[in-house]
């Protein structure tokens, strides 16, 4: 059982090991892992992890709050276990802050152009709205 | 405590991981199904619209050819286009030869972009006009936008998540396929035959390009930088034994096939545009094999175990089922074929399908090499289509209006 669980740990485990002792039973138990990735250990170590987080956060400032999502959905874990992982869990937090502020401010507008119609909007909403800028544009010619 | 050292048959975990090839073959087929259904069902859109791309350059099919011109044209048709996958596939295996392996990463990413950009904002623009759907074009370019940079990003990069990757992957070939099954009707058919028939051709022949690429990619070591869709990798833990699926060859050898496509003006004037993605590649299907090897871990000598337990880990080299996306797409063409006509010819296409898959994982796993997954599946579907279409229709139907059965 040891060998099983030693040849996990010298390689696989995600979590640096706290206490330094190679206290066979704590490998047991540290053997339980927590991954940073919802794919387990099909995913990411931690190291890469952190890499990740931060380069997803940075290119989600390019009008990609899907990006932002899926970063979080990605690390979850991270979420969840709030003291496991410092660093990543920094930049998933500011991805999901900017994810629902993005949205919010999106779906206020798309909202209040799809309620608001004609009446709020005047003749711009014909000028906006999506199946004429496709008409104009002759996009939907194929069906 | 036993040493129970017998290796785990594929047998032992069939069910699962036909389970994880299927329900994503089911997903692609029943969107595509629906969608046609939708977009399709409309008598007031312009039945003229013609829809011409590479595999309509030969013959463009219209109703008042004799079944013969009509036959005749699709097969022309049908060469033009295999003899166009012929030569990008062999472009293809030249660059793989060359190493420029850099350039097809980027070239999979921007022809998904593409994809996924084009492909994608035509059918949501599509589906927005039939539904008239109240959304500005603003909020609907972000969306579309953050969509494609989302999806490059799952194609392009090696570790992302799963579960995203596989569905970007899945949508990929939603979109392609319903755009094939806009092609003519007789072309299609051919087509599909002919795909199957060059499918065996490129794969099993010594001399085929998709062969000669999966035996690079092995010699070498690497991954075909492709479009594929690959199933979650199966990982047991025993308490006592590790097991491990080891690939001996990992290789697929997939390419997603886009298409040259020309939209038409809705005015008269045919204009003709080519849209950037002039790119064919085959898709031909391979799988891998798998042996399973449990680790023995009582021995001393751990470290070839731990260090092939290191090696184990990781989304290409551990154990999964690996389906081209191209696969993914001529099932979907078919059906969505099928479903032009009625949904009883997708139902009996359908299980054609599925039968067929399971027969090429069958094989697959006695013949333990890279195997196309077209034909049998497109030569059963084909079969089934035209028996449901001619002899089970008139059955069903004339039961059912007596009231029989049914």
């Amino acid at each position: 059982m040891e060998e099983a669980s030693r040849s996990d740990d010298s390689n696989l485990n995600p979590i640096r090991n706290r206490n330094p002792t190679p206290n066979p039973l704590s490998t047991i138990i540290s053997s339980a892992q927590v991954w940073p990735t919802i794919d387990g250990p099909l995913g990411l170590t931690e190291e890469a992890s952190v890499d990740y987080a931060r380069r997803f956060y940075k290119f989600g400032f390019a009008l990609l709050p899907w990006l932002w999502f899926v970063n979080c959905f990605y690390f979850w874990p991270v979420l969840r276990h709030a003291r496991a992982f410092p660093q990543i869990r920094n930049y998933v937090v500011r991805s999901a802050i900017g994810f629902s502020v993005f949205t919010a401010l999106l779906s206020a507008w798309a909202l209040t152009f799809s309620i608001g119609g004609e009446q709020l909007f005047g003749p711009v909403y014909d000028k906006l709205v999506m199946y004429n800028v496709a008409d104009r544009l002759g996009l939907s010619g194929l069906a | 405590m036993d040493r129970n050292q017998r290796p785990r048959s594929i047998i032992d975990s069939l069910g699962e991981e036909l389970i994880a090839i299927l329900t994503p073959v089911s997903i692609c087929m029943f969107t595509v199904v629906l969608l046609v259904c939708i977009l399709n069902s409309d008598p007031s859109s312009s039945s003229s619209a013609s829809f011409s791309s590479i595999a309509t350059a030969a013959y463009s099919e219209s109703d008042s050819d004799s079944s013969w011109d009509k036959f005749v044209g699709a097969f022309l048709n049908s060469l033009v286009f295999v003899a166009a996958i012929t030569v990008a596939t062999f472009v293809l295996v030249l660059l793989f030869y060359l190493r420029c392996v850099k350039f097809l990463k980027f070239y999979m990413g921007f022809s998904a972009f593409i994809v996924l950009g084009n492909l994608g904002g035509e059918i949501l623009v599509l589906l927005i006009d039939r539904f008239r759907f109240p959304i500005d074009c603003i909020t609907f370019l972000i969306l579309l936008f953050n969509f494609s940079v989302v999806g490059v990003f799952a194609v392009f990069m090696s570790k992302f998540s799963i579960l995203v990757t596989q569905g970007y992957l899945v949508w990929i070939g939603v979109l392609v396929a319903y755009f094939f099954t806009l092609l003519p009707e007789w072309t299609t058919w051919v087509l599909l035959v002919a795909l199957a028939l060059y499918d065996i051709a490129a794969v099993l022949l010594p001399v085929g390009p998709l062969r000669l690429l999966v035996e690079m990619a092995i010699s070498r070591d690497e991954d075909i930088p492709a479009l594929v869709y690959e199933a979650r990798p199966v990982i047991r833990n025993d308490s006592r034994l590790v097991q491990r699926r080891v690939w001996r060859e990992r290789r697929s050898s997939q390419n997603d096939n886009d298409d040259i496509e020309d939209r038409t003006n809705r005015n008269e004037v045919v204009r003709v545009v080519r849209s950037a993605e002039v790119d064919e590649e085959r898709v031909g299907s391979s799988e891998r094999a798998e042996i399973s090897v449990p680790l023995i871990d009582r021995r001393p000598d751990q470290v070839e175990n731990s260090e092939t337990f290191l090696e184990g880990i990781g989304l290409g080299s551990s154990g999964a089922i690996k389906l081209g996306l191209g696969d993914f797409i001529f099932y979907s063409v078919l059906v969505g074929r099928a479903a032009m006509y009625d949904l009883m010819t997708v139902y009996a296409c359908y299980l054609a399908i599925i039968a067929g898959l399971g027969i090429t994982l069958m094989l697959l796993s006695v013949y333990q090499k890279a195997l196309p997954a077209l034909p049998v599946s497109i030569m059963l579907g084909v079969v089934f289509y035209f028996l449901a279409r001619l002899l089970l229709e008139v059955f069903v139907v004339q039961c059912s209006s007596n009231l029989v059965m049914f």
